[in-house]
């Protein structure tokens, strides 16, 4: 009965020794410097210092990396590459350079376009508006002055009491995001419905009250092709690249499993 | 007599030859540091060329002081930051603190320049990456893994500041022997640093190369700006005078590596190079940054070693330096109350220490402030000496975190672990916890106590709560381009905020009056008949200039409370300097009082509990024409424009109010943000030695 515990004792002390046998460090005390490697050695060294090596530089240049070497071997020997964050990321930057290097960087005019297609949105120019106005500051009663004034604009009465603007009275094609710079965010709603070439107002901005005048908007457009086509390729470059990477990931991601303590308090 | 003749014929046909060989020798070296590389990446001519310009120029915001992981303190602070990942900051996404928080700005800025230190750029990284072959040397093992997302703690704060002080230093100098091959390409290629056992040229480059590639990359013509550019961390060989610049390239083009101090301490020996760099067809310029922990040297009346300034001194610096870094996160440098004591705002985010300097030392304040540099440059120039200080004004961050932190409201500071936090900074009480580190590590590094007791309760004693949210580079452009931001730096016109995006205009003229200030055509006249912020307005047949200044409020800061215009002079007979200072504009109605030169109190309060602002006093815009009372036609003097918001509470306050602790009784509860132009200089009729740069 117990004969049958002491065959598996024998089988694994066998597997054991063998193992131990096959996995022997002894052997990988060896440093197998090839004739390639020597020569680029010495060939990067001539080309930096303008001359060949003398005997004794030569041998300095074998014991560098000898050294190299040694300490290399005996700092993985003792683990010291386990769990070291900036090796692994390391690591893994080499392995992504690698798979994105493998890529063609070369594409054709239609992979191109393609691309152009499905990303659009991102090369759509937003919406436009070109506009002046006449500015009554909080300094004085800017609501009633503002009124007013628009009053006499309806009346066709051109002479105005408004305040000169710091940053000046005309706007050309400003976006959305430029007029909050220049008025703050309160004075877009004047913007929502924009009818154009006709006084309204006023409209409250961070310095005071408005009277505008929009000339003229756009609904924002698609750049013509040889405006941004630099910039396609660049992002099309880049954006295979990337896919490489999630490819390669996504293929080998299926085979790990992650394990998180359910009770860790985040 | 005869042996003699030949004797004196021997010498001289030898030295002849050593004359020619050495002749020679000079002939093998080559100028690394010349070597100019062009970065572009899309070239100008593919670029969509739509880009808005206003005659009447716009103000710019931006940042020319910005610091990533390639700065080797950056690097110890636990910055992973990139120059990619400072400029996507700029341009208004959020990017990570080296604490894990999120840091972003509340409007983006127009233009950003990442200017990592010159000195061992991308090196430290390279320590800290154990696969490296530098990392293998004995002595870079503090620096290992530093880094490691793990140990990115605050715990870890002492050591870094450790490391920061002493360990570096002691490294870097290390030269290789002197029969070692990379000794002689050092010397083949003017390139000393090749010479040192810490060094690796080729990370070094590629590190350079990787800011330049950003800096490309993100550069938008019409949108906003970037510019290649790095910080020259040089300083007086005793009593560590803190003489740093930041050099900023006008082009795509720069050269394959930035000079440094390792090339030379002396900052003339930069502007050589520059100049070399202009010969060639690529344009830059320094900025000075934080003459107030400069111990005095920043503008001092001799050169670096030690020689009278003459002309020749004076028109170099002012063609290599038109502009100096008034205010950033370590202090501002505009005047100190002992050089100003008639000046109630001198006493304004007052940085006393030497920059780095570890024990913390005394900064002396005279040569170390801006004014006080002006007068001294109508001094030496009174002198025959020509004027070395002409030089406008920017404020800009020195961020170590690729971040810039100007919201008193929203504050990090800029050395990453050390300041990131609350207690790091010295604005509220620490934790026992905190309390034994700091303890620790004091006794472990022979430092003196980094605590103090303040009303039985202790807060770190770093030196972090003299530090500020500032500021910011403004410049008056026709447009958002490098091109356009450039030359208005080149010519002054440019101003600084304490981080605010308060803006102001400043004119001077003979005939400003007859400009109605409600005309809409007041910028544009203005232009015409006179001169900007920056420039010389020169003497008229004794006429009396007016001033023209407009200042608008920062839409989401405080509203203005007074703005002032500063004049320097020295007296004719003596070279004796004087400054005074108006107030020019009130708010609220409020008319200045002839007799003191000051507005009366607009009654604005701030409430220490809440920092909530009085909402009903304050100018959202203020402006006048102004002139001179004292003016003399044959006395030489500058004004610039001092615009005040009304007070607020400080960043010290609003980390007391939002951990719920008392603001420290020691430190300023409020402030008031301000903005400075740069000065207009009167220049009187019998001048011979006036400085022009452009």
């Amino acid at each position: 009965m117990n004969l049958r515990i002491l065959v598996f004792f024998f089988i694994g002390l066998f597997i054991f020794i063998i193992d131990t046998g096959l996995n022997s460090d002894e052997s990988s005390k060896d440093i197998y410097i090839s004739d390639q490697e020597l020569s680029s050695l010495l060939s990067a060294w001539t080309s930096q210092v303008g001359r060949a090596p003398t005997d004794e530089e030569v041998v300095n240049i074998i014991n560098n990396l000898v050294q190299e070497e040694i300490l290399y071997r005996e700092a993985l020997l003792l683990g010291l590459d386990q769990e070291d964050r900036i090796i692994k990321r390391r690591l893994a930057q080499k392995l992504t350079f690698l798979k994105q290097e493998t890529m063609p960087v070369d594409p054709t005019e239609q992979e191109l376009l393609d691309f152009y297609e499905s990303n659009k949105a991102k090369y759509f120019m937003p919406p436009t508006y070109s506009f002046k106005h006449h500015y009554f500051s909080k300094e004085s009663n800017a609501i009633e002055r503002a009124n007013n004034s628009l009053n006499a604009l309806i009346d066709g009465d051109m002479e105005l009491t408004g305040d000169p603007f710091f940053l000046g009275k005309n706007f050309n094609q400003n976006t959305a995001a430029e007029i909050e710079r220049s008025f703050g965010a309160s004075f877009l709603s004047a913007f929502d419905q924009p009818k154009l070439n006709q006084w309204s107002g006023p409209h409250e901005s961070a310095f005071g009250e408005h009277l505008l005048f929009i000339t003229d908007t756009s609904d924002g457009f698609f750049p013509p092709w040889n405006k941004i086509a630099a910039k396609v390729t660049q992002d099309y470059v880049t954006k295979t690249q990337d896919d490489a990477v999630n490819l390669y990931l996504n293929e080998i991601k299926s085979q790990y499993r992650v394990i998180i303590n359910p009770n860790y308090q985040f | 007599m005869k042996p003699s003749k030949s004797f004196i014929g021997l010498i001289i046909v030898s030295s002849a030859f050593i004359f020619y060989a050495s002749g020679l020798y000079t002939n093998l070296q080559t100028d690394s540091a010349l070597e100019i590389v062009d970065f572009s990446i899309i070239k100008d001519a593919e670029r969509s060329q739509d880009i808005p310009s206003n005659p009447n120029r716009s103000p710019f915001y931006g940042d020319l002081h910005v610091h990533t992981k390639y700065s080797f303190d950056a690097y110890i602070f636990g910055v992973t930051n990139t120059p990619y990942d400072a400029y996507r900051y700029a341009t208004g996404e959020g990017i990570t603190h080296p604490l894990g928080y999120e840091m972003k700005l509340r409007e983006p800025l127009d233009f950003y320049a990442v200017t990592d230190h010159g000195f061992y750029m991308g090196m430290v990284e390279n320590y800290a990456d154990t696969s490296s072959k530098i990392s293998q040397q004995e002595w870079t093992k503090p620096f290992h893994n530093i880094n490691r997302a793990d140990n990115i703690t605050l715990a870890s704060g002492p050591q870094r500041a450790n490391i920061f002080s002493s360990v570096l230093t002691q490294a870097i100098i290390q030269p290789y022997p002197l029969w070692h091959p990379k000794v002689i390409q050092a010397w083949l290629t003017k390139n000393l640093q090749l010479a040192l056992t810490s060094f690796d040229y080729n990370v070094h480059k590629s590190a350079w190369a990787d800011v330049a590639n950003a800096a490309e990359e993100f550069n938008n013509p019409g949108t906003f700006t970037t510019f290649i550019g790095y910080e020259f961390t040089t300083s007086t060989a005793v009593e560590g005078g803190n003489l740093h610049r930041n050099v900023i390239f006008n082009s795509s083009n720069a050269p394959i590596r930035p000079w440094t101090r390792i090339d030379s301490l002396n900052p003339e020996d930069l502007w050589t190079w520059m100049d070399s760099l202009r010969d060639r067809g690529v344009d830059s310029l320094a900025i000075p940054h934080n003459s107030n922990g400069s111990n005095g040297q920043m503008f001092e009346v001799e050169t670096f070693r030690g020689n009278p300034i003459d002309l020749a001194y004076s028109e170099q610096r002012m063609r290599n330096e038109p502009v100096v870094e008034i205010t950033q996160v370590k202090g501002t440098s505009d005047t100190h109350p002992l050089l100003s004591p008639d000046d109630e705002w001198a006493d304004f985010e007052i940085m006393n220490k030497r920059v780095g300097s570890r024990p913390p030392s005394y900064s002396m304040p005279q040569g170390g402030y801006v004014r006080d540099a002006y007068l001294r440059g109508l001094t030496l120039d009174w002198n025959k000496q020509g004027n070395p200080y002409k030089f406008g004004l920017i404020g800009s961050s020195d961020t170590h975190t690729g971040a810039g932190s100007f919201d008193e409201n929203n504050y990090w500071s800029k050395v990453g672990i050390l300041d990131g936090t609350a207690q790091g900074r010295g604005s509220v009480p620490l934790t026992d916890e905190r309390i034994a580190q700091l303890t620790q590590y004091s006794a472990a590094y022979n430092q003196p106590p980094s605590t103090q007791e303040l009303e039985g309760r202790t807060y770190a004693d770093t030196g972090f709560e003299q530090w500020g949210a500032s500021g910011l580079a403004v410049a008056w452009a026709e447009e958002n381009t490098r091109d356009s931001i450039f030359k208005a730096f080149k010519r002054k016109e440019t101003f600084a905020t304490t981080g605010t995006r308060l803006a102001v205009r400043f004119f001077a003229g003979y005939d400003m009056d007859s400009i109605a200030l409600d005309s809409e055509d007041m910028v544009q006249e203005a232009y015409a008949k006179g001169v900007t912020m920056g420039a010389d307005l020169f003497a008229s047949n004794n006429q009396v200039p007016q001033f023209l200044v407009w200042a608008q409020r920062d839409k989401n800061g405080a509203p203005l409370q007074r703005v002032q215009i500063i004049k320097g002079w020295v007296e004719n007979g003596s070279g004796t300097p004087h400054e005074k200072i108006y107030d020019v504009a009130c708010s609220d109605g409020l008319a200045v009082d002839s007799l003191t030169n000051r507005c009366p109190d607009n009654g604005a309060r701030v409430n220490i509990n809440d920092c909530s602002i009085s909402n009903d006093v304050g100018a959202v815009e203020l402006k006048t024409t102004w002139t001179d009372p004292d003016f003399d036609p044959a006395i030489k003097a500058f004004y610039y424009v001092r615009a005040l918001e009304n007070p607020s509470c400080r960043w010290s306050t609003w980390d007391a109010v939002k951990a719920g602790e008392t603001p420290r009784p020691d430190l300023h509860q409020t402030i008031q943000e301000r903005a400075w132009s740069s000065p207009i200089w009167y220049i009187p009729e019998q001048s011979k030695v006036e400085i022009n740069i452009l």
